[in-house]
Order: C-alpha cells, then sequence, then structure tokens
C-alpha cells in the first residue's frame, strides 16, 4: 500500500523529460537515458542557501542542477537513474537521490516528491522569534518545524526576526509550530530585529 | 621503700646475657621518677621493671631512648640535681657499647637490610627501562606497598602476597604483549589535525553557551557568532553545519572542571608507542565581543586521559604532560613527544584561567570581559618507531625473523592468539593499519636460539649473572613448550614470564656482608634512577671497577645527570615530604576560592625543581629550611605575592632579603600536605618539621586524648586551643617541641598563601582581594590575628617565622645529619640502626669537612660502608 502511494505519487509530480545523448553510445540505451526531475528540497530555509545548495551539487558529479527556485522550495535536477540506480524500481529512485544529497550535505539539505496539496489549500504563517544570527541555528529552527505533519515549505531567518512557513490547515496550525519551536530553545514570540 | 625500689632496678637491669647498662647512675638518677609509682608523670617509663633484653625490638627501642635522653641533657630534667660529666659520659659510652655489641651480633648472619622485593613503583621502572616501553602503565594494577621508616622501600613493608604473585603473572603477560612485535613492519604512523571543538570533546557544548568562542584571524568567527542574549541551539544542526569544522581556533574561557572536561579524542590511541603531539597556544582578553591583548601569558595543561570504561560523561582518568604557554595575541607552538597507550587521548585544559560560567549568566560571551585562552589545533603524529622491531622486541628475540604463520606448514603447531587491529572507539577517527595473517617470530633452530636469547636476556633482567644452570632450567622450558606443540614465540614466552615472576627479578638479591659489585650498582640505580642499572653501570660492576671510589662518583655524576634522576626526585620527596598526599583533600572553597589544580601541580614543580637545585648546586642543608631563592612559575608568584614572573614554566628567581620563601619549609606543598583543607594546626606541622627535617620524631599522641578541632566561625585561633591542651601535664612534655615550629608556620594557610590574619567563614572583618585573582569571587572574611611567636625546648624564642628559619639554619649539622639518614633509608631500604649512627656521624663530618653540600653527601653516603654492606 505504501509502496503504491509512492510509486503514484512519483508518477504524479515528476515531470520526465528523455534527451538523446550525443557521441559514441557504447552503453545500453536505457542507461543513456538523461530523465530531468523536479523535486521538493529540504533544508532550503533562506535565499542565501541557495549557494550552499549548488556548491553541494558540484560534489555530485553524476546529477546536473538545473533550476533552484526558492519561493516553491523545489529543485530540477537531470541525471541517468538506470546508470545511477542500476535495478532499482522507479518508487525508490527519489528516495536514492535524497540519500545523496544528504550524503554530501550531512544532513542539511534532502530532497522529496513535490507537494500533492495546491498552493490555493495552503495558509502562510509568520512567527516572530529572537535568537542568533547563525546559519546552523537557521537550521535547527526550521527542522524544527518543517518536520512537523502539514508543513510544506518553511524559512527560517534569525536576522529578520522570523519564522515563516506554509502549512495545510486540515493538519496542523501556529501554535503547533510555536511549540516545536520553543522545545528546540527558540525564544518565539519577540522579533529580534532591531 | 627507696632501697627496695633500687634493689629491684638493679635485679632486672642485671639479668641479661649482655653487659649489664649503668645500674647505678639510673638508680641514683632516674628511677625517683621512673618507677612503678611514677608511671603517669614520667612517659609510662619504669625502669625498676625494664630488663635489658636487647634481642627484644621494643625493649632495644627503649634503651636507645634511655641513652638519647641521657646523652642530649634532656634527662634528668633541669629540675633535678645534674649528675658530674665524667658519669654522663661513662655511662652513655657503656649504654652505647652495649647496644652497638647487641645490634652486631644480631645482624651478623643475614645483614641489617632484609631481603626485599621491587616497590611498585621500581617495578614499573624496571619493566618499562627493560623493554624500553616507557609510559607503559603497571603499578596501577599492582598492590599498595606499605611504609616503614617513613618509605616504601623498606623490606619491612614489602610482603608478597598470592595476590601480588597474580598480578605479577597478568603484568608480565601485558608486558610481553607489548613488547613482542607482531606484524613485519611498523604500523603506518597517522598525521591527524584536531580541533578542540571535536564533536565528542565537551568543548561544541559549551561553545553553544558562551563558555568559548571561535576565532578566526583573531576576531570572532563571523560563521558562529558568540553566545549573547541567546544560545547558540541544538548542536547537532552546528555539526552538520560544519560550524565546527571550519578551521576556526577555539577561545575557551572555562578551565576544566566536574562537568566540563575537554579531550581530543577525535583522536584515541589504537597502537601504543610515541606520539608526536604539536599545539599551537595563545592568550587573549576578551571584552564582550573584542579579541584584545591579553594580561600576560596564561597556562594550558595538556593531559594523556585513559579512556576507561567508568569515565563516562568525563573525569577518565588521566595524567599531566605538561603546561604550555599561552602568551598574548601570539601563538606559541609546542612540541611534545610522549608515549600512548591503546584507548589514550589527550586532554585539554585552560589551567591558569578563573572559573568562569556564562552559560548561567545574562549576555552570556557578548556580556564577559575577561581572560580566555585559545587552542587553535592539536596535531597527532605517530606511532614513531626510529628501528623496528622495536627495542623491546629485540631485547627478547633479537634479529630473528618475523614471518607469516602459515598453518600448512606447521601442523600441529599453536600459533599465538592475535587481537584484530581495530580503533575500539567509536570517537576515535584515525583508524588501525592491520596486516592480514598471524606474524611471528622464527627460528631454525629453537633451542639453540632459545638458549643464546636467554643468555643475554637473564642476567639483564637478573640484574646480574646468571649461571648456566639456571639458565638450563629456563631453556629445558622452553623445550617442554616446543614439545607441547607450541611455536617458537609461544615457548618462549613461558621463559620469558617465568623470569618476570622469579625471585631473581622480583627481589633486590644482595650478598650479606659487603656487597658485590652487581649489588652495588643496584643499589646506586634503585636509589638515583629508582630502576635498575643501565648497561654502562652494569659493565662497570662486570668489570670489577664500582667499588673504586673515583668511578663510583663519576657513575654518581652520570645517574644524576640523567633524566632517570628525576625519579629519584619525585619519589624520595614524595614520601620524605609526604608530597605524595599533595591531592589528599582539596581547600574548602568558600575559605580557599584561588586553589587550583594548576596552583597545585605548580607547588608540585616548585619542591620537585628546588630539591634538583640542592643536589645539582650542591647546597647545604640549611637551605631545607632558610633560602635566597626560590623555584616558581608565574602562578606561584602571585600565589606568593612576589615580583612578577610570566609563565608556567618554574625557574630560579633570586629573593629579596627577609623573604621567607624558596625554603621546602615554605614551600606551598609542603604547607598543604601539613594541613587539612580547612585550617592549620601547629601540630601536625611542629610533628612534620620535627619528624622530617629534624630528624627528631615526636611520640604518638597518647590514648584517649581528643584532637583540637579547628574553629572556621573565627571565635578561637589555634594557639588559644593548644594553650588549654598545653595545660595537661600528660600533654606538654611533647607540644613544648612540637608546637613552636607549628606556630612559626601558622604564618601560611593551607595552600600556603602568607597571611598575617586567619580567614573565616562567620566573625570577621571584610577581606581585601590581595593576589587573587580579579574573576576569583571572595565570600571569606578576616578573622582573629596570626601570632607566629613562640618559644623553643631550649629557651631561645622567635618573634615570627623570619626568626624562627634563623635558629633552625643554624643547627646545619641537625639538618644534615638527619637528610642523610633520610637518604640511607631511602637507598638501603632500611632504618637507621643505632650502630649506624657512628657511621652517619662520620659521613657528616666529610661532607662538612668538604664543604657540607647535599651532593656531597650523596658521595659520602654512597662510598660508606653504610651504603655498601647488606
Amino acid at each position: 500500500m505504501h509502496t503504491h502511494r509512492l510509486f503514484s505519487a512519483a508518477l504524479l509530480t515528476a515531470a520526465f523529460v528523455t534527451t538523446a545523448t550525443a557521441g559514441a553510445a557504447q552503453p545500453a540505451k536505457a542507461e543513456l537515458q538523461i530523465e530531468k526531475i523536479t523535486y521538493r528540497v529540504t533544508g532550503l530555509f533562506s535565499r542565501d542557501r541557495e549557494k550552499d545548495l549548488r556548491a553541494a551539487f558540484e560534489e555530485l558529479p553524476d546529477f546536473k542542477l538545473v533550476a533552484v527556485s526558492f519561493d516553491d522550495a523545489e529543485i530540477t535536477v537531470e541525471f541517468a537513474p538506470a546508470k545511477l540506480f542500476p535495478g532499482q524500481k522507479p518508487e525508490r529512485v527519489t528516495e536514492l537521490v535524497n540519500d545523496k544529497v544528504r550524503s554530501v550535505t550531512r544532513a542539511t539539505f534532502g530532497v522529496k516528491p513535490r507537494r500533492t496539496v495546491t498552493r490555493d489549500k495552503l495558509r502562510q504563517v509568520t512567527i516572530p522569534v529572537a535568537g542568533h544570527d547563525c546559519k546552523a541555528c537557521c537550521l535547527a529552527a526550521y527542522e524544527a518545524v518543517a518536520v512537523l505533519d502539514g508543513v510544506e515549505q518553511a524559512t527560517a531567518s534569525f536576522k529578520d526576526g522570523k519564522i515563516t512557513a506554509l502549512i495545510d490547515p486540515a493538519k496542523t496550525d501556529k501554535s503547533k509550530l510555536e511549540e516545536a519551536l520553543k522545545k528546540k530553545g527558540v525564544d518565539v514570540g519577540k522579533s529580534g530585529k532591531p | 621503700m627507696r632501697t627496695l625500689l633500687v634493689s629491684v632496678a638493679t635485679f632486672a637491669l642485671s639479668s641479661t646475657a649482655f653487659a649489664a647498662p649503668p645500674a647505678g647512675f639510673l638508680a641514683d638518677h632516674c628511677v625517683s621518677c621512673h618507677d612503678a609509682t611514677g608511671k603517669d608523670k614520667s612517659g609510662g617509663l619504669d625502669l625498676t621493671a625494664l630488663k635489658f633484653s636487647p634481642t627484644d625490638p621494643e625493649n632495644f627501642a627503649l634503651w636507645v631512648k634511655v641513652h638519647d635522653r641521657i646523652a642530649s641533657g634532656e634527662m634528668p630534667p633541669k629540675n633535678k640535681p645534674r649528675p658530674p660529666a665524667p658519669d654522663i659520659v661513662a655511662t652513655t659510652k657503656t649504654l652505647h657499647d652495649d647496644l652497638v655489641a647487641a645490634e652486631r651480633k644480631a645482624v651478623a648472619a643475614n645483614g641489617k637490610t632484609r631481603l626485599r622485593r621491587l616497590t611498585r613503583v621500581e617495578y614499573e621502572n624496571t619493566v618499562r627501562d627493560l623493554f624500553d616501553l616507557p609510559g607503559l602503565p603497571l603499578q596501577i594494577d599492582l598492590p599498595p606497598d606499605g611504609q616503614v621508616h617513613g618509605f616504601d622501600k623498606n623490606g619491612d613493608a614489602l610482603d608478597l602476597s598470592h595476590v601480588n604473585l597474580s598480578k605479577y603473572l597478568e603484568a608480565a603477560d601485558r608486558v610481553l604483549d607489548t613488547a613482542i612485535a607482531k606484524r613485519p613492519n611498523a604500523p603506518a604512523p597517522i598525521k591527524q589535525r584536531i580541533s578542540l571543538v571535536n564533536p565528542h570533546g565537551f568543548v561544541a557544548h559549551v561553545l553553544m553557551n558562551g563558555d568559548a568562542v571561535l576565532l578566526k584571524d583573531k576576531r570572532p568567527d563571523p560563521d558562529f557568532p558568540p553566545a549573547g542574549d541567546h544560545a547558540h541551539i541544538d548542536q547537532g544542526a552546528h555539526e552538520r553545519m560544519g560550524s565546527f569544522h571550519n578551521g576556526a581556533s577555539v577561545g575557551l574561557f572555562r578551565h576544566e572542571d566536574e562537568s566540563f572536561h575537554p579531550y581530543f579524542n577525535e583522536f584515541v590511541a589504537i597502537y601504543p608507542g610515541r606520539y608526536r603531539l604539536t599545539t599551537s597556544l595563545w592568550a587573549f582578553q576578551w571584552d564582550k565581543g573584542k579579541v584584545l591583548p591579553a594580561r600576560g601569558t596564561e597556562a594550558a595543561r595538556l593531559s594523556v586521559v585513559q579512556l576507561t570504561g567508568d569515565g563516562r560523561g568525563g573525569g577518565h582518568p588521566s595524567t599531566v604532560l605538561g603546561y604550555y604557554d599561552a602568551p598574548s595575541m601570539d601563538e606559541q607552538k609546542h612540541v611534545i613527544t610522549t608515549w600512548l597507550n591503546p584507548r589514550e587521548t589527550i586532554g585539554f585544559n585552560a589551567a591558569s584561567l578563573a572559573p568562569a560560567a556564562n552559560y548561567a549568566r545574562k549576555g552570556r560571551a557578548m556580556a564577559f570581559t575577561g581572560p580566555g585562552i585559545t587552542c587553535d589545533y592539536l596535531d597527532v603524529e605517530g606511532p614513531l618507531h626510529d628501528t623496528w622491531p622495536p627495542i623491546g622486541h629485540k631485547r627478547l628475540f633479537g634479529n630473528l625473523p618475523i614471518t607469516k604463520f602459515d598453518p600448512k606448514e606447521n601442523v600441529g603447531v599453536r600459533a599465538p592468539a592475535r587481537a584484530p587491529d581495530r580503533q575500539q572507539l567509536f570517537m576515535g577517527k584515525n583508524k588501525p593499519d592491520p596486516v592480514e595473517g598471524i606474524w611471528t617470530v622464527t627460528s631454525a633452530k629453537p633451542l639453540e636460539d632459545a638458549d643464546r636469547l636467554l643468555a643475554d636476556f637473564l642476567p639483564r633482567v637478573f640484574r646480574r649473572p646468571a649461571s648456566a644452570e639456571v639458565r638450563n632450567l629456563y631453556v629445558a622450558r622452553v623445550r617442554e613448550r616446543l614439545k607441547a606443540g607450541d611455536c617458537f614465540e609461544l615457548a618462549m614466552r613461558w621463559a620469558y614470564r617465568a623470569a618476570l615472576c622469579s625471585p631473581d627479578f622480583l627481589y633486590h638479591v644482595e650478598p650479606a656482608g659487603e656487597l658485590d659489585e652487581h649489588a652495588l650498582a643496584c643499589r646506586l640505580s634503585y636509589f638515583l634512577w629508582n630502576s635498575m642499572p643501565d648497561e654502562k653501570l652494569s659493565a662497570q660492576a662486570a668489570g670489577g671497577k664500582l667499588k673504586q671510589p673515583e668511578v663510583l662518583r663519576a657513575e654518581i655524576n652520570r645517574l644524576l645527570a640523567d633524566a632517570r634522576s628525576q625519579r629519584f626526585v619525585d619519589d624520595f620527596l614524595g614520601q620524605w615530604l609526604k608530597l605524595r598526599l599533595i591531592a589528599a583533600n582539596d581547600p574548602d572553597r568558600k575559605l580557599y576560592p584561588e586553589f587550583s589544580k594548576y596552583l597545585q601541580d605548580s607547588m608540585m614543580a616548585e619542591s620537585l625543581a628546588y630539591f634538583r637545585e640542592l643536589i645539582d648546586k650542591n647546597l647545604t642543608a640549611d637551605y631545607l629550611v632558610k633560602s635566597d631563592f626560590a623555584m616558581i612559575n608565574g602562578k606561584l608568584a602571585a600565589h606568593y605575592g612576589l615580583p612578577a614572573v610570566s609563565g608556567s614554566q618554574v625557574r630560579r628567581v633570586l629573593l629579596a632579603p627577609g623573604t621567607p620563601r624558596g625554603a621546602c619549609i615554605t614551600q606551598a606543598a609542603v604547607l598543604k600536605v601539613t594541613a587539612n583543607g580547612t585550617t592549620t594546626s601547629p601540630v601536625p606541622r611542629g610533628a612534620f618539621v620535627l619528624d622530617r627535617l629534624l630528624g627528631q620524631p615526636p611520640a604518638p599522641p597518647p590514648p584517649n586524648i581528643p584532637a583540637v578541632e579547628p574553629d572556621v566561625r573565627g571565635a578561637v585561633t589555634i594557639r588559644e586551643q593548644l594553650d588549654k591542651h598545653r595545660n595537661n601535664a600528660a600533654c606538654a612534655s611533647c607540644h613544648r617541641k612540637m608546637d613552636p615550629p607549628g606556630f612559626a608556620l601558622e604564618e601560611f594557610d593551607v595552600i600556603g598563601g602568607h597571611r598575617a590574619r586567619y580567614r573565616s567563614l562567620g566573625i570577621g572583618d571584610p577581606a581585601t582581594r590581595g593576589m587573587i585573582d580579579p574573576f576569583i569571587g571572595i565570600g571569606f572574611k578576616l578573622g582573629p590575628k596570626v601570632d607566629s611567636s613562640g618559644v623553643l625546648p631550649d629557651g631561645r624564642k622567635f618573634s615570627g617565622l623570619a626568626e624562627f628559619q634563623t635558629l633552625l639554619a643554624a643547627d646545619k649539622d641537625a639538618l644534615l645529619t638527619n637528610l642523610a639518614r633520610q637518604f640511607a633509608v631511602y637507598s638501603t631500604g632500611r632504618g637507621v640502626s643505632f650502630a649506624d649512627r657512628d657511621e652517619i656521624a662520620a659521613l657528616i663530618a666529610t661532607t662538612n669537612k668538604n664543604g657540607g653540600g647535599t651532593r656531597t653527601l650523596v658521595y659520602e653516603l654512597v662510598l660508606s660502608q653504610l651504603f655498601r654492606t647488606r
């Protein structure tokens, strides 16, 4: 059941583009099939994290980072799944890509399937916070809310004094996010921004 | 009645096989008090019932006491008529001759020194030197040794139980496991740079909370701003983000404490051996986010930490490697080569800093102004091998080849068991360099090789020639094991283990009477190195030259110049001045907030360095109590209120006239071991001076006399309490000798600080800070004034310590004689007997004739029959 759902989600959310490869075609055709896939990216909690993300993909030569959308927290990458993950079922590809991304970023970035809920059904919440203008502290605050069920997207900036999140009101609410932040040690309710 | 008593005394004294002590003298001048009716007032001595039975040690000791009291003029007491001088001389001579004759008769057969085994310190040093394993810990697993005459080297204290033997067997196996090479080549040395903020080293946690900061280019690391109103959150997130692995230096404000133990445990030793450590340190003044020049040179401590199972959360056992300077804003690189055992890592302590707790303070690091110590990195390189196989292995197997054991070619032969090379601790990032298969020593002619190897090994381990007969016994053991299916290495291990557990190794083998050359070499090396003779000393003994005075003198100089002589200094002072007890108590934190482990280690360093200076510069014995120089570092200079000295290293500093510091008697280490951590008492300190420095140990306290309890409220001084105590006649006779030196030393508190008033936690005036670090809070008050005046038993008065020092220093012969006795006990492994006194007196006379120096004393002692006879 779980596998079936994952597979359906992959079919619904991933955009497949097959590209012909020029040059001497020695390997099997399937291995050469480059696919362009868009994923939801985790860990992209601020605009300046895009630089870190691009640097991380420099360490993944089998992937080409085609596009990064901070506003949608999405990335588009090109790679050859059959060559990279031979013998793996398509529904496992996202998980395997996620493993690679987490591995080179010490689990500060990750990927998962694109969200299935349309934007108009989500609600933006902003929580004023005070804390350190420190990238790792922002990551910690981001992760505190990003892992909650119903949080589709989030940003964190102690410099700006706020955590923002795109939430599914059917699954969560602002108070739950505030509770998670407090548990993490974040000073919630007053903005540290001057 | 009187006539009857005299008759009884005469009968008692004459009922022995020895020449009778002068009964007439005793009857005329002593028994009027020392009879059965006067027991309570005369120290419990009833001369009317005291027979002369010198074969009984207690009886012998009592007669020695009688002799000494008469000879010193202490008895008869001053309120009684003095006997004519010729009578005193005749009486003491008769008694002296009787006692000496009795003693000589008793020791003629077996010598004065009983057969004694190695102490555990000697055992460890000997094994380390034998196999070139300088950091192998062995004594910690051996039962503690007892003490007699103030030292653990006395045969009376060195029993041997089945527990000792089983521990020796275990130790021998450990030694052989470590010494024997198990691979054809040395393991590849690793080179590893470690940040103090490594993931499992405790510093990351305090960084998050403001007790440390990350610095780059001597400024706060912009990627990790100092904790301020807010602490950093989620250490794991910071580790994943690489906050602690970006090459930043770590500036610490907090020294080691009960819950904070910084370790560089990304490196944990896998292979035993020598490792080169390089660290870069500097100091700074932190001012709410700014890095400024420091107040001076700070000091950090590096230690070897044994990561044991029971040290979870920090607090693992450790040994100090040393203290290293961190100059202001200027990186100083320190290179240390040390031995590490498996599961050992390096610990760090920002030792010279006052306790800081920014984590609990509003504003944390951004609100803090104070000193910090920066560690840029620690580089570890090793294990370092100049030669392979190592020296220890060569001592066992020479140059026999180490080959891969092939079971097919060795059917029925038992191979040695080998534990796999592995990193035993998950936090250690250094990896092993394993070899495939089992590698072991092989021999084409095992019995011939066994005989050859044992012919080299046994004399070395027994510290004297081993006869062919003895060697054959060991070779026979090897033969048996080979027949039983052991490979060559295993068979030889049986022989080596047997040798390491044999009496020839475990005991000091000395012939009765005059020592032979080898026994003399051993006595000398265990005196000055606390270990076995080296090849040169053994060669001198084998060549029959060691007994020549000029050769012996040259060897003394050579041994004292060698680094191994530090073991003598450490061990001798540890026992003579009781410095082993330096950590027996921690001073009360409220009364002595300035105390720290760094101060304690500096105290020890001072005493050891000072004694070394006495020997090296051949200074006279009065330097034990009065000096014109001190051996101090920056920490002690501040503690003593002396002019500024920079840095952690102890050096010779000249003292202004009238400065009471420098000499043993006013060294903080001595003053600490004679105090109880809360307050001082003239009694133990006075007893210490009498016993340890003057060689006049006071009698033990009578039973049922309560101890004098300190009054830390500050209402009553110890002198006032003791005055009451001294009013008791039973106490007065000893206390009039013991208390005066203790009164003089009342000028010093429990950590050796100079004081004019007692510290108090109750009544008193507000205290001034003095030399206490401004970052240390003080809560004590100033109580009553110290009165350090006193009167010596002979009536001489002193107004304070300075005058007392002068009086004590004038008695140079007493100090030198006592030092000679302490050296004699330590080096011969027995107490100084009554008959030895003449020998001691003679060597003191020769020493004085040659300037009276302490090194001269060592020469004269070693040249004396006292040293050279068992």
